[in-house]
């Protein structure tokens, strides 16, 4: 943990000038995370509690221990974070995480969002929940905790939220790889992009491994019940091979269950939980179709883009 | 009391050295695959009065002296993940376990925990330990500080490396708040005694290549009930009154209300039992699955006496 001085803050900077560096930039051209906090007037009502804490790599464990796994598999860089205290004595907490890339923080946002929360206007996209908010921008994400569902901690979080907002200057789209969702009756806010198997576990276990080394997957849920996975391994062959794998374990365990359908070219199985799981093969990409019946689970994956 | 025992300090006042035995005696009791010969009871204290939830639940077992006798030296071990709504284990009923092993007659109450000071401050926790003038142990990340416990039965650990400073203890009473977890979906009480075992150790319950071996998705899991093969604790007492049921274990995120807490000595019945209070099916919870294929509980809740009631 690095704790952030204010006090060195000008002998840094001076430094820096002298030695021809920008002392708002980081080591890869990005800026330091201490410069995207709001000072003092950027959010009216709203002061700086205490120091900032930063954490960068690893010691992300020290900070978040027992859940800083699913930030590295997205790609975690650094995280900040700083306490506020408002004068009627409300508080909030402000977390800025340093993804690896936009495509990463647009994921842990996609993760961290419960679905249910309301869309704001910050970053590239926000999500006001009960008493606290996400959103994202560029390669990061930013996250405001209050410790009550107050209007005045909630406006709290929405006036520090743009301050951090108004700080940031990389703009990212999300990766392509979500417009694979068909659009129509899609719940936009359940839309979780996903690197790895422990998102993907969280999001849709297939207890097994074996064939999902996938570089980049997508879930969303509809309107109808059903929901559609789409899993991009890169390559025509690599989905290919993936897909047997996938396939054999699905054959061989004990949670899932081939079952015939409508449609006999399209793999199905009957999955623990009583759903319905139809697969089908498009370029580099394997679609994963979940329905209550088979023909919802058949059609919601022949919808994939 | 607030201490932090750093590696010579610990060793200056002896308290790592010796004391193997008392620990292998009452804590370290793997009971794989023992036959249950009475079903497990699971108390459930229902109400927004946390402490009085605390003690029906607790109450709902029999005497607390069964799991707390006079004398006892007593270890608890809360949840102080940080101070995000759902994610720790209230203060208030820390302080209703801490007021019946007093009652009880412990001769000595603890918190024992390698997390930072700061935690136990942002949660309220310290402020209770202090108010109830009951010792909090806090120990660095040295592995000095921890002891190998062998676990001859293991699938996947067969070394635990406990905090060696539960060795002075006779009784380790769990403490867990229930949560989503972005691991392994759920987190309760079989989770929680990796608070005992060292970060390091931990550590290697996230296999490096996990993601391309099939063999290691599970591995974490595993690693959990092989933990728990090595530790037993005289209660287990789980905050189930506000809990985070997405983006845990740390939150923020949605929160759920059952205000329950939940008491027993069974770790399986109990988290089958926490499960499904937020729509989880037990034996879909591999942690849980395995543990009760190992023979450290019952996952059928058919099987298992379940006693609700509200505190008045």
């Amino acid at each position: 943990m690095k704790r952030l001085r204010s006090s060195l803050v000008p002998a840094v900077l001076a430094c820096l000038v002298l030695g021809g560096a920008w002392a708002g930039q980081s080591g890869d051209g990005g800026p330091k995370l201490a410069s995207l906090l709001p000072g003092s007037g950027d959010a009216q009502g709203w002061s700086r509690d205490g120091e900032p804490q930063e954490y960068p790599g690893q010691e992300l464990y020290t900070y978040i221990d027992g859940g800083a796994e699913i930030y590295h598999e997205y790609g975690f860089r650094a995280v900040i974070v700083q306490d506020f205290e408002s004068a009627a004595g409300k508080s909030v907490s402000l977390e800025i995480f340093e993804m690896a890339d936009p495509g990463a923080a647009y994921g842990m946002f996609t993760f961290k969002r419960s679905g249910q929360g309301r869309s704001v206007p910050l970053g590239s996209a926000g999500a006001l929940e009960d008493y606290y908010l996400n959103f994202w921008k560029g390669r990061y994400v930013v996250t405001l905790t209050g410790f009550d569902d107050s209007a005045a901690t909630i406006a709290g979080l929405l006036a520090l939220g743009r301050a951090v907002d108004a700080k940031m200057g990389e703009t990212a789209e999300a990766p392509g790889l979500v417009a694979a969702l068909a659009g129509e009756g899609l719940k936009p806010g359940s839309v979780k992009y996903l690197r790895g198997l422990l998102g993907l576990n969280n999001v849709y276990p297939f207890y097994t491994a074996r064939g999902l080394a996938f570089t980049a997957a997508v879930k969303g849920d509809y309107e109808s019940g059903a929901s559609l996975i789409v899993l991009d391994y890169g390559s025509a062959q690599a989905r290919a091979s993936a897909w047997a794998d996938l396939n054999a374990a699905l054959e061989n365990a004990g949670r899932f269950k081939r079952t015939g359908g409508p449609d006999a070219g399209v793999p199905l199985f009957l999955d623990g939980q009583g759903r319905y799981a139809a697969f089908r093969e498009t370029g580099d990409r394997l679609a994963v179709g979940l329905g209550a019946n088979p023909s919802a689970a058949i059609a919601i994956a022949a919808q994939a883009r | 009391m607030t201490r932090t025992l750093g590696r010579r300090e610990f060793i200056k006042t002896g308290a790592g050295a010796g004391l193997t035995l008392a620990m292998a005696r009452t804590l370290a009791a793997g009971s794989a695959k023992k036959p249950l010969t009475k079903p497990s009871v699971v108390g459930v204290g229902i109400g927004e009065d946390y402490a009085k939830a605390t003690a029906k639940a607790i109450g709902l077992l029999g005497s607390f002296k069964t799991f707390v006798p006079k004398g006892s030296r007593v270890a608890l071990l809360p949840n102080v993940q940080s101070r995000h709504p759902g994610s720790f284990t209230k203060p208030e009923i820390l302080r209703a376990v801490i007021g019946l092993c007093k009652k009880a007659g412990a001769k000595e109450i603890s918190c024992l925990s390698w997390q930072p000071v700061k935690q136990f401050e942002d949660t309220g926790l310290k402020a209770v330990i202090e108010s109830e003038g009951i010792g909090l142990r806090l120990f660095e990340k040295d592995e000095s500080l921890f002891r190998a416990v062998p676990i001859p039965k293991g699938v996947a650990l067969k070394e635990a490396r406990l905090l060696a400073a539960l060795d002075e203890y006779d009784r380790l009473i769990n403490m867990p708040i229930t949560k989503d977890h972005a691991g392994n979906k759920f987190t309760g009480s079989l989770k929680n005694l990796m608070g005992l075992n060292s970060p390091a150790s931990n550590r290697t319950f996230h296999k490096p290549n996990w993601k391309t071996d099939p063999d290691d998705i599970a591995h974490l899991d595993q690693c959990i009930v092989d933990l728990n093969m090595a530790v037993k604790p005289a209660l287990n007492v789980v905050d189930a009154t506000e809990i985070l049921v997405s983006n845990g274990p740390f939150g923020p995120g949605q929160l759920m209300r059952p205000e329950k807490v939940v008491a027993g000595t069974d770790r399986v019945a109990i988290d089958a039992y926490c499960a499904g209070l937020w729509g989880l099916k037990p034996d879909e919870i591999v942690q849980i699955k395995r543990a009760a294929g190992q023979g450290l509980g019952e996952i059928d809740l058919l099987k298992v006496v379940v006693k609700e009631e509200y505190y008045y």
